[in-house]
């Protein structure tokens, strides 16, 4: 039983990190595919000649075959010279001068950014973690919080009227996008009243938890609405579901008392699915990010990837781009394993 | 229910031959009896008028901003740069008096009393806006380049529900096919395959991919509907296969097999049509989300780029001042609100309606 665990963690870990390599081949190839490439900017210059574009394609290595620059992107060119003749295939930065030399992403060199002028982009991107995470969390604590209670009333109370609630809010949520729900809060409750402020982590000046808090309260709730409504309806569902089985009756006809019923037999049974449900909503929160932190100024990578968006910072972009969807595999990756762990029913194939 | 179309009806016409006496019962066909029960289901008929709504709008968009509000949707105009609409042109600074009395104390301090003064300013200005000849009211206000809103947001809905449309249709394809292959070929490579693309599509963050992808190619409507449509099929594509588990392992698949006929025609002749309410009940919700997606990426600045209109990139507009000009915000929101409203209570509807034998 251990033995088929560990192997199933194994197994998927493995297949994430295949999944990793593909993303890093996707981030790749929209790069080549930009038109225009890279040196795009040369032709807003009318003293440009040929020989320019020449010697810039030399000395960024733009000429090298297409291979040789994804796995200089990927693993890095110093060690290029350990190969026979593997030094024609470095980029002429990198033959002048060995600082230069890029590392590759494998390890962490995204090269540096056009718009912040010179910043590595890993540091830009890693100084962003911990706001975006900051978000994320406290919408999944939020969600959570609400949704499985929410969920596991609506089926106690199926077809009255909190059930009518809560449907008629789902429905009028999912029909909105969630960042306007929280542009019109914004306005009314940070433009208008003053209760909470325009956007933000703190203020300047002042680190303070409860004025942290104070920034975090509306972007944490606004973002956690959708995540609220997905868990709260798959809660809904599979308590219905559990409540037909035959041990339900069973336990209702050995007379044991409802609220026993429902603690023992149910909620056991109707919580796990929620798990799997986790993964999906994980990945919401990361892309959602972009969005409510546009909408809330929030300092995170949703809001380092419109600004480089906006400036065509491409160095920015792949970079965030290849670390969020390593950020996003791991997750699924980490629910599947938790999943496994909570079910000791589950079936440890791909 | 009334059931004038049971289930036995074919029964019971084939008694009504021999025993004169019993009421022939009218048959009716699948569609027949869809229809029938939805036009029984009143809250999906508002919903559908309000659909038709909002299509005529954007359809006669033309016509009504040029001879009913007398404003071009791509005119600007910059001395009237974030006007308030003309009929609250009166009440705009006293609900900002408003405003200012609730931020001295949280909501404690608000001057209610100014809520008279608000009400009667605006229904005199809604009074002489709808006096007014026609160039002269802006019943939306206008934007930060001084175009007028409600215009904009009528030629917006015909970008944002054509991309809509588009979308769906792409994706409904895409995940129809490639879900009808999954399901028939499972346990396979091409099964694999696809799997594995689904899962490796739905590990990444998408937007991020969507914003990077629409950025670079800076698409129209068409190029950003394929944008967005290509990463939308997966969900659809296995609720299919699920749904096809169950219906290969029937007789007629079995039997259309054993005549010899082609995986296509088992496809698309026997197993497509046993699945279609679900593909039409999908594909309509599949239109709100691809509406609300153009909106988030028009928001970005990625989507539908001005001075053509789209509702999502209506609201980018309010990026800096949204606080002073509130309608920059509402307006489009509203108009998707209302359109999205529609089409999820029709996709509601029709789900009840593709099961017209069941309570």
């Amino acid at each position: 039983m251990r033995q088929a665990l560990t192997r199933y963690i194994i197994r998927r870990g493995l297949q994430s990190l295949f999944l990793v390599w593909i993303a890093t081949l996707i981030g790749f190839t929209i790069y080549q595919l930009a038109p225009g490439g890279p040196l795009q900017f040369l032709d807003d210059d009318p003293k440009r000649t040929a020989a320019d574009f020449d010697r810039l394609s030399a000395l960024y290595g733009l000429n090298r075959p297409i291979l040789v620059q994804y796995l200089a992107w990927l693993t890095g060119e110093d060690w290029f010279t350990i190969l026979p003749g593997g030094a024609a295939w470095q980029s002429g930065q990198c033959r002048v001068n060995a600082e230069r030399c890029g590392r590759g992403i494998l390890r962490l060199d995204f090269g540096r950014s056009f718009y912040f002028k010179g910043s590595n982009v890993i540091d830009l991107i890693v100084e962003r973690i911990p706001a975006t995470f900051m978000l994320g969390f406290s919408s999944l604590v939020i969600s959570v919080a609400v949704g499985i209670p929410s969920g596991i009333y609506a089926a106690l109370h199926r077809g009255k009227l909190p059930d009518h609630i809560i449907r008629v809010t789902t429905v009028l949520v999912n029909t909105v996008p969630e960042w306007w729900i929280g542009l019109l809060l914004l306005i009314i409750l940070g433009g208008y009243l003053r209760l909470v402020p325009l956007g933000g982590m703190e203020t300047i000046g002042d680190g303070s938890l409860p004025d942290r808090l104070h920034h975090l309260a509306l972007p944490a709730v606004v973002s956690a609405i959708s995540g609220w409504i997905s868990i709260s309806r798959i809660m809904r569902f599979e308590m219905l579901e559990v409540l037909n089985q035959d041990y339900v009756r069973t336990a209702r006809a050995k007379g044991l008392p409802e609220h026993l019923v429902i603690w023992r037999h149910v909620l056991r049974n109707a919580i796990l699915p929620f798990v799997t449900g986790l993964s999906g909503i994980f990945l919401i929160f990361l892309s959602g990010s972009i969005l409510f932190e546009l909408v809330f100024s929030w300092p995170g990578m949703g809001r380092l990837a419109v600004i480089a968006i906006n400036s065509r910072d491409y160095p920015v972009m792949m970079g965030l781009f290849v670390i969020s969807s390593f950020l996003g595999i791991m997750g699924v990756l980490m629910v599947d394993i938790l999943y496994s762990f909570v079910d000791p029913r589950v079936k440890y194939e791909l | 229910m009334r059931r004038k179309e049971a289930p036995g009806s074919d029964a019971e016409a084939a008694v009504s031959v021999s025993i004169p006496r019993f009421r022939r019962v009218k048959e009716q066909t699948y569609w027949q009896a869809v229809l029938a029960k939805l036009l029984r289901d009143k809250l999906t008929l508002a919903a559908i008028f309000g659909l038709a709504v909002m299509v005529i709008l954007s359809v006669t968009a033309g016509w009504i901003s040029d001879q009913v509000l007398g404003f071009d949707p791509t005119t600007t105009n910059l001395t009237r740069r974030n006007a308030p609409p003309t009929w609250a042109e009166v009440a705009w600074p006293i609900f900002q008096e408003f405003t200012q009395t609730c931020q001295a104390g949280g909501v404690t301090t608000c001057r209610w009393s100014l809520w008279k003064a608000i009400f009667s300013a605006s229904l005199t200005g809604l009074r002489d806006c709808l006096a007014a000849p026609r160039g002269t009211c802006h019943w939306m206000g206008t934007d930060q380049a001084g175009r007028d809103v409600l215009s904009r947001a009528l030629y917006g809905g015909r970008i944002s529900m054509r991309i809509g449309l588009y979308v769906a249709s792409i994706s409904m394809t895409l995940g129809v096919v490639l879900g009808l292959i999954s399901g028939y070929y499972a346990a396979t490579f091409i099964d694999d395959i696809i799997n594995a693309i689904i899962q490796t599509l739905g590990s990444i963050p998408l937007l991020f991919l969507l914003i990077i992808l629409s950025r670079i190619f800076q698409p129209g409507p068409e190029g950003l509907s394929f944008l967005i449509g290509v990463f939308g099929w997966m969900g659809v594509s296995r609720l299919i296969r699920g749904q096809i588990f169950s219906i290969r392992e029937r007789e007629y698949i079995l039997a259309s097999r054993a005549i010899g006929a082609s995986i296509w025609r088992i496809l698309f002749r026997h197993i497509l049509p046993n699945v279609s309410s679900i593909v039409i009940v999908v594909g309509v919700f599949n239109v709100a989300g691809a509406i609300i997606a153009e909106a988030g990426l028009s928001y970005l600045g990625v989507g539908i780029g001005p001075p053509l209109p789209s509702w999502g990139n209506m609201m980018q507009g309010s990026l800096g001042n949204f606080t002073d000009a509130p309608w920059l915000v509402l307006a489009p929101g509203l108009f998707i609100f209302l359109t999205t409203l529609s089409i999820y209570l029709i996709g509601d509807g029709l789900r009840d309606a593709l099961d017209p034998w069941v309570k």
